[in-house]
Order: structure tokens, then C-alpha cells, then sequence
């Protein structure tokens, strides 16, 4: 019995790019007010208070967005930064002070909008604070993402072989 | 053959993507949980020990954790003092046993001493993709003298 001949079949291999993107899939709002600041670093909530967090219980969040707006026709510059920090099961912090996870500035106007997007998720507290050197309304709000993390996959078939008859 | 429904009172309708089988909620819409796993102090010295000042490299630091995607370590060191730490994982069976003696060590590195954020640290297990490892064991060391490092584990599903 002779050895089966093998047929001529086409094969496709598969170049793969993988882009990874987050996805939320649940959208809370944690704080919503405005602020007057001034020149000095104020909690949203007004407070100068370094202790005071602006929302608690934000544990199961992966990142937060604050976005706002600021009132005003003469340019300034509005500065803002965020704090983050962990307590232990009474809600107590883990230790004194605060994170830094970042600060920015925007002038107002041209900018009016903003949005600082805080990635540093699962802290479960968090302080953000404003200063301009004239005084200045801020509208903001604070919502913060469940997501995960997935990756997008391209398939390239960039190539194509051909399988040849093998060796009897 | 197409199914149909009775879209409404008058309306017969195939099943389509425009024209989807109602649904009814049952129960609300409940967010994803993370959970403390963990809220520990421990006087990190020369040796490198686990959160909870094991040396014995067997036992885990953490346990049952097949169900988080990933765990957040958020911790205060009492002074700015650089910590090296060793991150390891394993798998167990069904009866909770790990597969096997040893680890996989998923990270090794230090937190560096930092005079922008001189107390609190953070890292992500894994740092990119997904655990649901069973067990976990985090050891911590420093080069020289001792640190203070109060920690919280985070389970994320």
C-alpha cells in the first residue's frame, strides 16, 4: 500500500497586533459643586483642611475623571492637583499625609474646560485641590470607571503558504 | 425559519439585532466589588520577609485569590526609605494545595526613595494583564536599618 499522496492545501499564518484599551463598563458620580478658590489650595469642597478628603469609598474604582469648568473673563491661571491615600479597615489612613498622584494648570480663558484624568485607580481616598491668584469659580465634577483592561487584536494575514507534496 | 415574538399588542416581529427578545433585570445593577485583603504593619529589616514577617518561604502571604484579576498594593513607609520587594504567585488544586513546592516570581524591584511622594507607594500584581493567581507571596527588604511599612492588598475583579 502506497504512502497517501497529500493534496496541495493553502495556509494562512497570521501576523497579530495587539493594542490593549480600557473599557469601562460601570460610571459612578462621586462629587458634583463648585469651589471659589483663591490663593490658597482649596479642597473642592472649599476646606484648606489637609486632612479632609473630597470623596471616600472610592476603593473599587480603577481611575477618576474631574472635569469642570472655570468662570471668568480676565486670563488666569488655575492650578490644580490631586492626593490619593489608603486606610486600613476602620477607615483610618495607613500613615500621615497624602500621595501625589499629579498637578496641572490651565489658563482661563482661552480654557474653560477641563479634564484631568486621575489613572491611578483604588485609593480609597482621594483630595483635589484648586488656587488661582484671583479669586475664581470652579464647577466640577468627579466620576470614576469600573473597567478592564482588553486587548484589540488584528489579524494581518500577511502571508500565504503553500504546502508542498511531501517526500514519499 | 425565523422566531418571532409578540414585540407589543398588535405586532408580531422576527428576532433581529434591531429587534432583540425583551429581557427582563433581575435585581439591580451591583458594582464590582475590590476588596481588603489585606491591612498589615511590619518592621522591614535587612532580611527579606513577607507582610507578615514570615521568612519561611513556603507559606503565602495571601490565600484564595483566584477570583481577583489583580491585586493593588497601596502602602505608607514611615520614612523615605528605598524597599526592595519581591512579588511571587502560584496556582493550587481544588483542595486549596499549591501545585507544587516553589513560586512564580511575577515582579522584583524597589520603591525607590522619592522626595515627591516620600511615604506612600503603590504597585499593581501583576502590573500588566490579569492574575488570578491562588496565592501570592510579597517579600519586602531594605539595604540597610528599618523601615516602618504599613500596606493594604486590594483585590480587583
Amino acid at each position: 500500500m502506497g504512502a497517501a499522496v497529500l493534496t496541495t492545501l493553502e495556509v494562512r499564518e497570521a501576523a497579530v497586533c495587539q493594542q490593549r484599551y480600557y473599557e469601562p463598563y460601570f460610571v459612578a458620580v462621586l462629587w458634583e459643586g463648585r469651589t471659589r478658590c483663591d490663593s490658597l489650595w482649596r479642597n473642592l469642597t472649599g476646606d484648606i483642611v489637609p486632612l479632609l478628603p473630597i470623596v471616600r469609598g472610592a476603593t473599587p474604582y480603577d481611575r477618576l475623571y474631574w472635569t469642570g469648568y472655570a468662570l471668568g473673563n480676565a486670563p488666569v491661571n488655575v492650578n490644580m492637583r490631586v492626593w490619593a491615600r489608603a486606610v486600613d479597615l476602620n477607615g483610618v489612613p495607613l500613615g500621615s499625609s497624602w500621595r501625589a498622584i499629579g498637578q496641572a494648570t490651565i489658563q482661563t480663558p482661552p480654557l474653560r474646560w477641563f479634564r484631568v484624568e486621575i489613572p491611578e485607580g483604588h485609593w480609597d481616598e482621594y483630595r483635589l485641590e484648586v488656587r488661582s491668584a484671583t479669586p475664581r469659580l470652579v464647577y466640577s465634577r468627579l466620576i470614576a470607571s469600573q473597567g478592564y483592561w482588553k486587548e484589540w487584536t488584528r489579524c494581518l494575514y500577511a502571508f500565504s503558504k503553500t504546502l508542498r507534496r511531501l517526500p514519499m | 425559519m425565523p422566531v418571532r415574538f409578540l414585540k407589543n399588542a398588535s405586532e408580531i416581529a422576527d428576532v433581529s439585532m434591531e429587534s432583540p427578545l425583551p429581557v427582563r433585570q433581575q435585581g439591580a445593577i451591583t458594582t464590582r466589588p475590590a476588596d481588603t485583603l489585606l491591612v498589615a504593619t511590619l518592621t522591614v529589616d535587612t532580611t527579606a520577609r513577607d507582610l507578615l514577617g514570615s521568612t519561611a518561604a513556603e507559606l503565602p502571604t495571601l490565600d484564595n485569590c483566584g477570583q481577583y484579576r489583580k491585586l493593588v498594593w497601596l502602602a505608607h513607609r514611615a520614612s523615605n526609605t528605598a524597599i526592595n520587594y519581591t512579588i511571587r504567585a502560584r496556582a493550587t488544586d481544588l483542595a486549596g494545595t499549591p501545585l507544587s513546592s516553589g513560586w512564580q516570581t511575577l515582579a522584583s524591584g524597589t520603591f525607590a526613595a522619592d522626595a515627591a511622594n516620600p511615604n506612600w507607594v503603590r504597585l499593581d500584581i501583576p502590573a500588566t494583564g490579569d492574575g488570578y493567581y491562588d496565592q501570592y507571596r510579597i517579600e519586602v527588604s531594605v539595604a540597610s536599618g528599618t523601615v516602618v511599612l504599613t500596606s493594604k492588598i486590594v483585590g480587583v475583579r
